[in-house]
């Protein structure tokens, strides 16, 4: 007989596990319809192969794993696939994540499979590889991907099979030792082979004597062969199927703080695990279907139930005949540590073990809870001997540094302290709302590092951008330079190109004024018009702005008034600028213009005689009058030449 | 008087050994740079965002070590003044509404099609989270995303959306349960128990 040990604290619930451990395991039909999320283990989501239209068969891989720690997916029935939505998942956030949801034809046909029939000739690799394509995760709840597991390159002494099954309720693994003992055993071998032939030692609680049993019969069946296989029996407490418990209770070892099983050469895996590895090697098939318990007051039929991955809550507990309007809370997992869902279309994943629908008052309703009285049996019950009550505070507190200085992430959840506390104080809540928030801080502090570092970068790129642009520039001056001093030094003489240019460009300015400068007497009369239109039009202009100014009592009137002054001053010297201009030129306006109204009077009145002449009655009087008209218009249209044809003459004579 | 010329030129004597030992830790123990310039910018959250009127966290930092005020950094909010006022042992003031409010973490979305790969959002992004070329669709890396809202103003066509970060069952975490108030409990259950 093998020696064990004890954990620190532990708490004994009330087990109810006679209701559903009774009846063997009946395999539930296959539902309607599946939903499979693509995230049912710990890592990365798969990632789906098919699409929506698609028909699978049972057992077709239908999510491939992604990365490292990932698991595959495969249909768990034949079907057509019809759609890839958004559902549910079996999670205490009761969020939504991407499922693969198959529509069943019933016909339930598998794919082809490949078992094996020597597994003895398979190597380390070959086992792993065979673990890993048929999606293997631990079945005991956590749902690590057991070919993560299993692939830990240290050295292992001893394979720890947990088949504590200690929370309440659930009887999954009981009814699976009952009936499938041989397939554990055979699976069991199959997980020594992959680990280099370590012991094995089966952990299981007393309060399943015929599971005990049935194991001992197991291995009895093949006695010699399994010499290192022992079935050791442990003392009826919760929490003894926490993992690092379990090997407390059968090493004596404690799981460093921080560490994993492997750190002291051990490797633990549930019973449900051995199973599937069983079915997945010697069978062929990939994981796609479990041992579920169905219990709690509200279900006629509580028992085990052998159902598909993928199966939603609704169609199981319809099979199991749960009274849902006497249901109060339904509870995927255990009392102590599972949560409770809302939505009965939530689908069954890989590490479902077990639906409680618990009737009123079933379950101890959630309580208002009082103040600490700093009792200290939360310490007592403790199995991972921390100090629950200082941890409650730093999280009330929110001291997330103190409470990791105080192990929090040692707590394993179970439950055990809230279960002693007489307040009723909540306080695995307080641990787990403790623990999310340190992971965001984690979080949060290294995108923020991430963040720091590709800023700082950036700032730095920018800076090494600016000088080097800055080189080149200088580099580009001192070049041109040596270039212009290169030509200077080829021919001395040569002047300056830029003097060259201004010179160039003065020289053509000056010949352009001397150029326009003999002007026509009459183009210097234009000119000289011009100049006293524009100086009368600003005359006008200021004098309108400085009446305007004037008006409002504008401060700007005097310089205005100036402004005017001058501008009078300038309009008078252009016209008589221009006067002296027609004088010398002997023209005199005010003549033509007289000349001009003549010519163009007499015109007019040839115009309205040839008009009347069209309707006269006399046109014998009229054509005398026009003829008149007309000589008096050419007389007109002389005078006028003549006087325009003098300025010519003044300037010849 | 030989022994006081003696005292005198043997203090002397000292006083420069010493001097020398302490100008030479001076310098080989010379530590680069303000360590609490340091500190502080670890404190802050690296957004980048500017709206302290700084440009970037860092330059926030040192101007805290001069002196300015700690609340002036709206994406830290609370838990960064509070952080910032344990450090520099001042006291926690609320933020500064000038500079902004406290808001959800948000990151940056470009709607793709609208996109006219101008690259203006990229010169503006302080981290350099936002991938394209002229011409090119731009598109912003999620997971390098501040939230820091510098993109969205430049771009030309608007194509720039602040989204919340979805709550995922990764990022998921429990809420701290109800504070207990005695008062508000239903009273028979707890108070039969009381009296037996």
């Amino acid at each position: 007989m093998h020696k064990i040990w004890d954990f620190h604290g532990g708490v004994h619930p009330l087990e109810n596990k006679i209701q559903s451990n009774q009846l063997p395991i009946v395999v539930m039909p296959t539902p309607k319809q599946l939903a499979l999320p693509l995230s049912q283990h710990i890592g990365k989501a798969a990632k789906a192969i098919v699409e929506p239209g698609d028909y699978v068969l049972k057992g077709q891989l239908i999510a491939s794993a992604q990365g490292f720690v990932s698991a595959n997916i495969h249909a768990p029935s034949s079907g057509y696939v019809s759609a890839l939505v958004e559902r549910t998942l079996p999670h205490q956030s009761a969020l939504s994540g991407p499922c693969i949801v198959i529509d069943t034809d019933g016909k339930d046909q598998w794919v082809e499979l490949n078992p094996t029939t020597n597994p003895e000739s398979l190597s380390k690799q070959e086992l792993l590889n065979l673990v890993h394509s048929a999606g293997i995760t631990g079945m005991g709840g956590a749902s690590f991907p057991s070919a993560v597991k299993l692939q830990l390159k240290s050295d292992i002494h001893t394979l720890i099979i947990n088949a504590a099954e200690c929370e309440p309720y659930i009887t999954a693994d009981d009814r699976l030792m009952r009936e499938y003992a041989d397939q554990i055993i055979a699976g069991i071998l199959l997980l020594q082979q992959l680990l280099g032939h370590p012991k094995c030692l089966i952990g299981i609680e007393d309060n399943k004597p015929e599971a005990i049993a049935a194991l001992n019969l197991a291995l009895s069946h093949n006695l010699g062969q399994h010499t290192n296989i022992e079935v050791c029996v442990i003392p009826t407490k919760y929490p003894s199927g926490g993992e690092k418990q379990l090997i407390e209770i059968l090493t004596g070892h404690q799981v460093p703080h921080g560490g994993i099983p492997t750190n002291i050469g051990i490797v633990c895996q549930n019973v449900g695990t051995a199973k599937a590895i069983f079915d997945a090697i010697i069978k062929g098939q990939p994981l796609i279907k479990r041992i579920t318990t169905v219990t709690g007051k509200a279900a006629a039929n509580a028992g085990n139930y052998e159902v598909l991955i993928g199966t939603q809550v609704e169609d199981l507990l319809a099979f199991a005949k749960v009274d849902l309007t006497r249901t109060s809370r339904l509870v995927m997992g255990g009392p102590m540590m599972g949560f409770t869902i809302q939505d009965t279309q939530t689908p069954l994943v890989k590490g479902t073990n077990c639906i409680l629908a618990a009737a009123d008052l079933e379950l101890a309703p959630v309580p208002d809870h009082h103040a600490c009285i700093r009792c200290g049996q939360c310490e007592v019950a403790c199995p991972a001997d921390l100090l629950p009550q200082q941890l409650f505070w730093f999280a009330k507190a929110e001291e997330f540094e103190k409470a990791q200085d105080h192990n929090l992430s040692d707590c394993i959840e179970c439950g055990a302290c809230a279960w002693v506390c007489p307040s009723q104080i909540p306080l695995v809540q307080y641990y787990r709302y403790a623990k999310g928030r340190v992971k965001s801080i984690n979080s949060e502090a290294r995108l923020a590092e991430l963040a720091r570092h590709r800023f700082e970068t950036r700032e730095q790129r920018l800076v090494d951008e600016k000088t080097a642009k800055e080189e080149k520039r200088k580099i580009r001056a001192i070049a041109a330079a040596a270039v212009q001093a290169a030509k200077r030094a080829a021919n001395p003489t040569a002047e300056d190109p830029i003097a060259a240019a201004l010179a160039r460009v003065n020289q053509k300015k000056q010949e352009q004024q001397t150029a326009a400068a003999p002007q026509s007497p009459e183009e210097v009369y234009k000119a000289l018009k011009t100049a006293a239109a524009i100086t009368r039009t600003k005359l006008k202009k200021t004098t309108t702005a400085l009446a305007n100014a004037k008006a409002q009592d504008h401060e700007q009137a005097a310089s205005l008034q100036q402004t005017v002054d001058q501008l009078t001053v300038k309009a008078e010297a252009a016209q008589a600028e221009l006067k002296a201009y027609e004088a010398k030129l002997g023209l005199d306006p005010e003549k033509e213009k007289m000349l001009q109204v003549a010519v163009a009077k007499t015109n007019a009145a040839v115009r309205k005689l040839e008009k009347a002449l069209a309707t006269a009655e006399d046109p014998q009087a009229l054509e005398e009058d026009i003829t008149d008209a007309k000589a008096a218009h050419q007389i007109a249209t002389q005078a006028l030449a003549n006087h325009q044809a003098k300025p010519a003459s003044a300037q010849e004579s | 008087m030989q022994t006081l010329y003696l005292a005198i030129v043997i203090l002397a004597l000292l006083a420069i050994v010493f001097g020398a030992i302490l100008g030479f830790a001076a310098i080989r123990f010379k530590v680069d740079g303000d360590p609490i310039v340091d500190q502080i910018d670890n404190l802050l959250p690296q957004t980048q965002c500017g709206q302290c009127g700084h440009p970037g966290c860092r330059p926030y930092a040192e101007a805290i070590a001069n002196g300015e005020a700690i609340n002036h950094c709206p994406p830290g909010g609370e838990t960064t003044i509070k952080a910032l006022a344990d450090l520099l042992d001042v006291e926690a003031i609320p933020l500064d509404a000038e500079h902004g409010t406290e808001a959800i973490r948000t990151i940056a979305y470009i709607r793709e099609d609208e996109c006219i790969g101008c690259t203006k959002c990229i010169q503006a992004c302080p981290v350099d989270a936002i991938l394209g070329a002229a011409k090119q669709m731009h598109t912003v890396i999620i997971d390098e995303c501040t939230g820091c809202d510098l993109c969205v103003e430049p771009c030309p066509v608007d194509c720039i959306d602040m989204i919340p970060i979805d709550v995922t069952p990764v990022s998921w975490h429990w809420q701290q349960p109800e504070q207990l108030i005695a008062t508000s409990s239903l009273p028979h259950s707890h108070g039969e128990s009381d009296h037996a």
